[in-house]
């Protein structure tokens, strides 16, 4: 009894607020950290608001690869008007389903690395992978991917596992990119130096990297931007590596079956305008996508720079991520 | 079979409410169909999708036949471990019921299981890891070298979380064991093992094959833990593989496969634990008094007891004071903060009335049976939700309830009740022993007099299954408040649970936040389980005076 009232309860809830509205709702699939109290999501809500007549509505999914399989289970039939948060990793799978729209925007002020050229999706920001290390626990982290796999075994790491993280995978597309065909054997030679392989960036850099357990964790080249702006701590930095370092470009894209395809075509352009793209340095924490000029904050021009971005074609992991994956296991179980 | 013959008395004008003889067998049957139903949804979507792979494939791919063994063995033996911990502690516990601080302890053993995991590890690893306080002191011993990373890792960690459960229900089956008996042994002077043999052993023995049960599954279901602690892809359980097949690859062929090994390994396991925990409770319990036997009340037995307590005590506490130090200078009771706290305990208290009402429902029903094929349908399909991989599930109920899933706020209702339907394994644990522990006097008498349905329930049941179901509904609750997987299945609106704030907090670099939050759910989790043992002891309403009779120990007849 008391649960069926209370489930009413819910319900009459849940009607209440949905009849509130008359205005046209925007519902966009995207991760916690986008959305999260602290990230973009509450002041790019609160911007685009202003102008569009509108409401947005976040559904937050735990991650990239959730949003692609929510996407993929709801088909047509989805809520969703846009998805903000998948990554070079997972867009082309999500391209492949053909449940995504071509865009209207236009790109020509990006400011990536790399030339972007893409009919489906938008990139919103990017950064490179890179070790952080603990200055104080170790004052002189190697200077390459080559001098990280040769030294000597009592210098500990911490991963993430290509199979269930984006650093993770991340990772084994740099070693790809640097070694090639020889990656299994130079896994073979990191093998001793990693202390475990984590689940997710968070278990990791939480339970792990801020308890002092080893000295190096894989994350972002700009993790220090945060410690540096907010925690006011210069402790942690990333470690820059000769070969260059691996790239990562977070996008969004319009669904096809949404009613709502002016006003996520409008979001899009704004998403790329410095209303939206102020909040990505040090809400996000990573590189703004297109150039802010002098309002990106200081601390990123302490961040490293490195000399050349690794990149491979998203269709090209797609095609060989299990093949990679498998060879990895190999060389990480033997 | 006694309250088949007593329906003629039971067919009076004034009929009880709910004393039909449907009304015990129905609502139970409907929900462990369901749960199977689900199940089989879950499973059979997957199979529609793709169709499966040769099972020869998977006898011939190395990896796959790595990560069964190793999901296997590690199951094994954190199972035999924290049984092996959890039985003398039990006993322990029973030996001594009244020295101080016993109550906080077992509410800090209730805690153990409900923590969310990344907590723990935190916790854990401040204490056992490379850094940690136990390293330091266990390194300095010649020969001595501590690793947490590893198999070790893995088994210290289900243990943390699985023996002071196991402890918990033994405990409880050790302390409802038939005063008679223990009366008898008491008289007799039976030393520690007779004690164990004649009382003990009889208690624990039909709620053992569940517990290790529930203990194995828990293990070999485990994922962030063994992946954290394991050191690296070698330590990778079933429900890490089924991820990556169905997240990375999108194969749902060999998801479904390896869902399908998880199920019948687990499956089995269950199945042979019903049947052997079905012949509980036939023997008589009305409580005359308490008795203390003689084995604990020696200064040597005390001392011994007080040495492996203490021992206990550290490995339990350690690590939730490593979160509390971690915790409190990030502690701040912000708008947030207390926003999400009600919105969890407005998915978790209802979640957790759920979990004990259909637990009670599947009792009813498994106890009015009389084929033991529905006895056993019930008992294992309440505990499928352990067995599913929650992707698996999740991809099931997505495609069954989806066209009706309007809002994210009907999300939530969908997230609490599949909070209490992932509960439902615990809570069942707790209350099947109590519930069976009924003596047949007590219900024959009951039948004759006809006292059946609703005043059977308040006036037999209740009285006895007062103090298990507050402990059932604690867990029940405590599951579902530290719970983080269900609600990212679903998606939430941007407003964050509890778990769900603490990931926001993770992935926004708020480390001193994040560890903040840990520490308030934790401190939340603890008033939970020490205000529902309030409601549930019968001192809340009856006052302080029972309680001097199981302190007092029975004149002792040397």
């Amino acid at each position: 009894m008391l649960i069926r009232a209370f489930t009413l309860l819910l319900l009459a809830l849940a009607s209440a607020s949905a009849s509130a509205e008359k205005l046209s709702t925007l519902t966009i699939y995207t991760h916690p950290s986008f959305a999260a109290e602290w990230g973009p999501g509450p002041a790019v809500k609160e911007a685009f608001e202003k102008t569009c007549n509108c409401r947005i509505n976040y559904v937050v999914l735990d991650s990239g690869g959730d949003i692609l399989q929510r996407l993929r289970l709801e088909g047509e039939s989805t809520q969703a008007d846009l998805v903000l948060g998948l990554d070079t990793g997972t867009m082309e799978t999500t391209r492949q389903t053909g449940l995504l729209a071509s865009h209207k925007t236009d790109l020509s002020g990006l400011n990536l690395p790399i030339d972007w050229q893409d009919s489906v999706f938008v990139p919103y920001d990017w950064g490179y992978f890179a070790f952080v290390y603990d200055t104080e626990q170790l004052p002189n982290p190697p200077e390459s991917l080559e001098a990280l796999i040769a030294a000597p075994d009592d210098l500990k790491i911490i991963i993430q596992d290509p199979r269930t993280s984006t650093p993770g995978l991340g990772l084994l597309l740099w070693m790809r990119h640097v070694y090639g065909d020889q990656a299994a054997e130079k896994w073979q030679q990191l093998k001793g130096k990693i202390l475990t392989t984590t689940k997710s960036w968070s278990d990791g850099y939480f339970s792990l990297f801020m308890n002092g357990e080893a000295p190096m964790i894989l994350s972002y080249s700009t993790s220090p931007a945060y410690h540096m702006a907010i925690d006011k701590t210069e402790r942690y930095q990333a470690a820059e590596f000769k070969e260059g370092h691996y790239l990562q470009v977070e996008v969004a894209a319009l669904v096809q079956s949404s009613q709502q395809k002016e006003l996520g075509q409008e979001f899009l352009d704004f998403m790329l305008s410095a209303g939206f793209q102020r909040h990505i340095p040090l809400k996000n924490v990573m590189y703004p996508a297109t150039d802010l000029g002098s309002e990106l904050p200081d601390v990123f021009e302490k961040l490293i720079h490195p000399s050349a971005p690794l990149y491979f074609d998203p269709k090209t992991v797609t095609d060989n991520r299990r093949e990679w994956l498998n060879e990895w296991l190999d060389a990480m179980t033997r | 079979m006694s309250h088949q013959h007593c329906s003629r008395w039971a067919a009076a004008p004034h009929r009880a409410p709910f004393s039909r003889p449907g009304w015990r067998l129905w609502p139970g049957l409907i929900i462990a169909c369901a749960l199977v139903l689900l199940a089989t949804a879950g499973l059979g979507s997957l199979i529609l999708e793709a169709s499966l792979p040769d099972l020869s494939e998977f006898w011939r791919n190395r990896y796959l036949r790595t990560v069964v063994t190793f999901t296997l063995w590690q199951a094994f033996l954190s199972t035999a471990l924290s049984l092996l911990v959890a039985v003398p502690l039990a006993r322990i516990l029973a030996r001594q019921p009244a020295f101080p601080g016993r109550s906080v302890l077992l509410r800090l053993m209730e805690l153990s299981l409900v923590l969310p995991s990344i907590v723990a590890v935190s916790g854990l690893v401040s204490v056992y890891g490379r850094q940690g306080w136990f390293t330091g002191l266990a390194n300095d011993w010649p020969g001595v070298s501590w690793n947490l990373y590893g198999i070790n890792g893995i088994v210290l960690a289900h243990v943390f979380f699985n023996a002071p459960l196991a402890t918990r229900i033994l405990l409880q089956a050790i302390e409802s064991s038939p005063a008679p008996q223990r009366r008898i042994a008491v008289q007799l002077g039976l030393g520690r093992w007779l004690y164990w043999r004649a009382v003990e052993w009889p208690a624990v023995k039909p709620v053992m094959p569940g517990l290790a049960a529930l203990v194995f599954t828990l293990c070999f279901t485990s994922f962030a833990i063994v992946m954290t602690l394991g050191g690296g892809p070698a330590a990778t359980t079933i429900e890490v593989a089924i991820y990556q097949s169905l997240r990375f690859e999108f194969d749902a062929g060999q998801a479904a496969l390896l869902a399908m090994v998880q199920l019948v390994i687990c499956g089995v396991l269950w199945w042979l634990a019903a049947r052997h925990g079905l012949t509980s409770s036939l023997l008589p319990d009305r409580r005359v008094a308490s008795h203390r036997s003689k084995a604990g009340s020696t200064v040597w037995a005390r001392l011994g007891d007080g040495a492996i307590l203490s021992v206990f005590v550290l490995f339990l506490t350690m690590p939730l004071i490593a979160i509390l130090l971690r915790g409190l200078p990030g502690l701040d009771l912000t708008p947030a903060l207390l926003d999400a706290t009600q919105r969890s305990l407005a998915i978790a208290l209802p979640a957790g009335l759920m979990s004990v009402s259909a637990a009670l429902l599947i009792l009813a029903c498994a106890g009015t049976a009389s084929r033991p094929v529905v006895i056993r349908l019930t008992n294992v399909a309440a505990c499928l939700p352990l067995m599913i991989p929650p992707l698996v599930l999740g991809t099931g109920l997505f495609l069954l309830f989806r066209p009706s899933l309007g809002s994210s706020n009907e999300g939530l209702v969908m997230v609490t009740l599949i909070n209490g339907m992932m509960a439902l394994p615990f809570v069942l644990q707790m209350l099947s022993g109590p519930m069976g522990s009924l003596d047949s006097a007590s219900r024959m008498q009951a039948d004759q007099l006809g006292v059946q349905g609703w005043y059977r329930w308040r006036w037999l049941h209740w009285p006895r299954m007062r103090r298990p179901l507050a402990l059932a509904m604690a867990y029940g609750t405590g599951l579902s408040l530290g719970d983080f997987g269900v609600i990212a299945l679903f998606g939430s609106p941007g407003q964050p649970t509890l778990p769900v704030l603490l990931y926001q907090q993770l992935g926004s670099y708020r480390i001193d936040a994040a560890a903040g939050t840990g520490l308030w759910l934790v401190l939340l989790l603890l008033l939970l389980f020490s205000l529902f043992n309030r409601l549930g002891s019968p001192l809340f309403r009856a006052g302080l005076k029972n309680n001097t009779s199981r302190i007092l120990p029975e004149p002792e007849h040397a």
